[in-house]
């Protein structure tokens, strides 16, 4: 156990170096020029030189590359050019709404596969979930995230379509709203940021719960058909019983790797849902940041995203080990 | 049906399951078959009955009918009466059949490594079953010999050993005090040694608890060592069935007589081919009016294709015979052909191949707490030399190392340390314990054994001439050439694997337990196929297998290997006679034989 969390702090700082290295290196491709962007479009050519002069982007690569690492050893990771204030507390003000909508975007993902997968097998004639699974499957994620908002929110009103929350000066200690309402004893502030929640989670939970629904009905498959699933219903256990005790366990590592992949592609998504739903947390930053040519911006989310994906990788590695004990980490 | 009443005990008792005329249609793909062909048969308490046939007879479809656990992806349809204890079971109810799974008929499995689930511990899977109270898992435990009932009950499966496993499995099983218990070739899968202890652990919880017991097996020889009756089972109809005594020794019907005639056992004919049964097995005949036994059986009349014979008296002993000429059937044993001596091999005193000093060690599946691999010699200092032309059997108990010096033999694995020489350039052939697991299910026969012949491509005149040669070779039908594996049988499937492993001969074949997972006379036929293509092609030959009567059989050397260390390398015939060490004869004990004066 120790020596597998030595080896994941190893491989993180390795995977984050070849990142910053990345996008460090896309920063001087792109031909948007930061200098440019703070000046503002009407700036003189002398304002725009003294400005890159400012910002050390007429040093050497290698220079700026290893100014950028020592910095980022310290926690620094620049100055947002949109913003002008540290990328770094940017994002404490925005994470928080992120790992919010992620954490229950990917509960809502596995609770939507756990169902599907299961429903398939106890229910005979099931062939409609597979269908409808298909159909939803194939709705890209901007598509899906604009069709909910319209019905539910534009069309029947029925939730609210953007933000996090209706009451506008709480500010709870985690910064979770849901979680924070419990804490602080206002249970209406949690259940509104619950409505807040429901159609950006949604969104984001569909395609993860068809990709692991998809990959534990197919293990499930497998499985039932193990002689020991014999041996279960040899002992006069339900069917249920069955696939709940003896089938669902064994069938984890497969659907779990798939979960793992699904949180990569959340990342990517939750720029999308967050610009539709305008929920304020670091989607949203990055594509606006995206917009003004923020590299320091861009590049902070996007650490920041690897260190989770990390640490997602890490926490998955270790539920397979719990699902299967003969995995030894 | 002819009732059979040896005991006068039991004309008072009622019998445990009445199963009359029970047929099963299992539709595989679309076609249905009919698996189960109107059997009819009783079990009383107490009695152990020997269901014996070849692969695909049905037998084990006949278990899985008894428990209502055939496989729903067959849509199984199922006619006539099953009464177990009273209860009618066809066409019963879920409920009904959980309730009769859960008190009244349980099943040891085939595969002990499978059957238990490996990311539960043995106490909760036992304290699943009926009456599995904290106390009566340990008793069970206890009484099914295992030392430590109460680590082993902490464990998962996969820390168990094969045998103990299936102890667990026989303990799960029986906690739950079934009427009926259904062992499905419960050996097989295990080393002779635990074979033994396991069929007498079943012979005696059966006294005790008064269950049945009907054992689901290919081999009379381990029937006879075990059951009070047999029902001989053929294509899904019983063609014969009496007291085990009296069937083994005066089968009545040409089937069981073959069956009986291609068991091999340490004092068989080694210096000429094993008889065999004719043919390979027929596909199911579907006519009511015909015996399916007639396509390969020797003394078919014409009228055996017109008539289905009914189960009626045997003339030969006190139990019943479904065959129009049953007097016949006596006379097999003495017109059996004896075949011609295998000729002498050549052997050269030079090696095909030498290990030297050969050591290996596998890391196990633990860590410690820094992460670092705890490993387990699996040899230790290994010398070896077969010669060109000679044929060594490597004999020893699942865990021994057999394969692991194989895959070395082979160059699949590097040895830790120590010396492999093989003397010639062409490397060894290895052929596997499952065939139909070793040939590509995408691919054409032909196309796989044509792989060998390289830059030769297979639409060519002379590619096919020479696959063709091939497969004439091991004896398969130049038709399948064009065939898929999943087209043919088992058997056919060994003979392609053959036939891939000798189109360009090898100097060296290496086969690992090609016969562990046959029925008799299959591997009978394996064996024949073997000692003649080694002789006609010249290879020399390491033959490993856990089974001594077949090493005796194939082999001029017989290696013992233990623990990792090889304890003897002699002849057979003098391993045999006069073993050198413990362990060789432990195994020698440990084979299952027919009663004294049954078989020949």
């Amino acid at each position: 156990m120790l020596a597998y969390l030595t080896k994941s702090i190893v491989g993180a700082v390795v995977v984050l170096l070849m990142m910053s290295f990345i996008v460090f290196g896309l920063q001087s491709m792109i031909p948007a020029d930061p200098a440019r962007a703070v000046a503002g479009p009407n700036a003189p050519p002398e304002t725009v030189e003294a400005m890159r002069k400012q910002l050390g982007l007429d040093d050497p690569a290698f220079v700026q590359y290893g100014r950028f690492l020592s910095r980022l050893a310290h926690g620094d990771l620049g100055t947002s050019v949109r913003t002008r204030q540290p990328v770094s507390d940017d994002i404490r003000q925005y994470l928080p709404a992120t790992l919010e909508l992620g954490l229950a975007s990917i509960a809502l993902g596995a609770a939507l596969a756990l169902v599907m997968a299961v429903l398939q097998f106890l229910v005979p004639g099931s062939g409609g979930i597979r269908l409808a699974m298909v159909g939803v499957g194939s709705t890209p994620i901007f598509l899906s995230a604009l069709l909910l908002s319209y019905f539910f929110w534009f069309r029947l009103g029925w939730l609210p379509g953007s933000g996090r929350l209706g009451y506008r000066d709480f500010a709870g200690p985690t910064g979770l709203n849901l979680l924070d309402g419990i804490l602080v004893g206002r249970p209406d502030v949690s259940l509104d940021a619950l409505l807040h929640m429901i159609l950006p989670a949604l969104a984001l939970a569909l395609p993860i719960g068809i990709a692991v629904g998809r990959s534990l009905n197919g293990a499930l498959h497998e499985v039932m058909s193990q002689p020991y699933v014999r041996t279960a219903r040899g002992k006069g256990l339900s069917e249920t019983k069955v696939l709940l005790r003896h089938g669902l366990r064994n069938a984890a590592t497969a659907p779990l790797s798939m979960l793992g992949l699904q949180v990569r592609l959340l990342f990517g998504n939750l720029l999308i849902v967050e610009r539709v739903f305008g929920w304020p947390g670091l989607g949203l930053y990055t594509v606006q940041a995206f917009a003004s040519a923020d590299l320091p911006a861009v590049l902070g989310v996007a650490i920041v995203f690897g260190i989770l994906y990390i640490l997602v990788n890490t926490l998955i590695e270790i539920g397979q080990s719990i699902a299967d004990p003969r995995i030894s980490l | 049906m002819v009732k059979l009443s040896h005991r006068m005990s039991r004309s008072a008792t009622e019998p445990v399951l009445a199963v009359k005329d029970l047929s099963v249609i299992l539709s595989r793909e679309g076609r249905p078959s009919r698996v189960i062909d109107n059997i009819s048969f009783d079990m009383f308490p107490c009695e152990i009955v020997a269901l014996v046939g070849e692969s695909g007879s049905g037998k084990t479809s006949i278990g899985l009918a008894l428990q209502g656990l055939l496989p729903r992806e067959y849509l199984p349809r199922v006619a006539g009466s099953i009464r177990l204890a009273g209860t009618e079971l066809v066409g019963a109810g879920g409920r009904t059949w959980r309730s009769a799974r859960r008190h009244l008929v349980r099943a040891i499995p085939q595969d002990p490594m499978g059957a238990l689930n490996p990311t539960m511990t043995i106490r909760h899977q036992m304290r699943e079953s009926n009456g599995g109270s904290e106390r009566s898992i340990k008793d069970w435990l206890a009484r099914t010999g295992l030392a430590d009932p109460d680590r082993i009950a902490d464990a998962l499966p996969h820390r168990l050993s094969g045998g103990q496993r299936q102890r667990v499995l026989i303990a799960m099983a029986m906690m739950a005090r079934p009427k009926l218990l259904i062992a499905d070739e419960p050996t097989t899968a295990l080393d002779v040694t635990i074979q033994a202890q396991i069929l007498d652990l079943l012979r005696d919880l059966t006294r005790e608890q008064q269950t049945a017991i009907l054992f689901v097996t290919h081999d009379l020889s381990v029937a006879a060592s075990l059951a009070d009756r047999v029902l001989v089972l053929y294509a899904g109809r019983i063609v014969e069935m009496g007291r085990i005594q009296d069937v083994a020794r005066n089968a009545a019907h040409p089937y069981s007589a073959g069956l009986l005639a291609a068991r091999f056992d340490l004092d068989s004919d080694r210096r000429r081919p094993l008889p065999t049964l004719p043919g390979e097995r027929a596909p199911l005949i579907n006519v009511a009016s015909a015996c399916s036994y007639a396509p390969r059986c020797p003394i078919a009349q014409p009228d055996c294709m017109a008539i289905r014979p009914p189960l009626e008296a045997a003339s030969a002993h006190g139990g019943a015979v479904a065959c129009l000429h049953q007097e016949q059937t006596p006379l097999l044993s003495t017109q059996r052909a004896d075949a011609k001596p295998w000729p002498a091999v050549a052997v050269q005193e030079t090696a095909a191949l030498r290990l030297s000093n050969v050591r290996k060690t596998y890391p196990t599946g633990t860590r410690s707490f820094w992460g670092r691999r705890q490993s387990q010699p699996v040899l230790r200092s290994v010398n070896l030399t077969i010669k060109p032309g000679e044929c060594v059997a490597l004999v020893g108990e699942s865990g021994a190392g057999k394969s692991t010096l194989l895959r070395i033999a082979a160059g699949l694995e590097a040895p830790e340390s120590g010396t492999v020489t093989r003397f010639d350039k062409l490397g060894p052939q290895v052929v596997f314990q499952d065939p139909v697991a070793t040939l590509t299910p995408w691919l054409t026969i032909g196309e796989q054994i044509g792989e060998r012949l390289r830059g030769v491509s297979l639409d060519s005149e002379y590619g096919r001439r020479r696959v063709g040669e091939a497969i004439k070779l091991v004896g398969l039908d130049p038709v399948l050439m064009d065939a898929l594996p999943a087209e043919i049988s088992v058997g056919q499937c060994q003979r392609a694997v053959l036939a891939r492993a000798v189109i360009v001969p090898p100097s060296l074949l290496l086969c690992d337990e090609p016969i562990s997972a046959m029925d008799v006379s299959l591997a009978a036929t394996t064996l024949n196929l073997l000692s003649d293509l080694r002789r006609q092609l010249d290879m020399a030959m390491l033959f490993v297998t856990h089974d001594l009567a077949a090493a005796r059989i194939i082999a001029d050397r017989i290696a013992v290997l233990k623990d990792g260390e090889l304890v003897e390398v002699a002849d057979p015939d003098a391993i045999i006679a006069a073993p050198q060490s413990a362990y060789t004869r432990s195994l020698i004990a440990a084979m299952p034989s027919l009663p004294a004066g049954g078989g020949r």
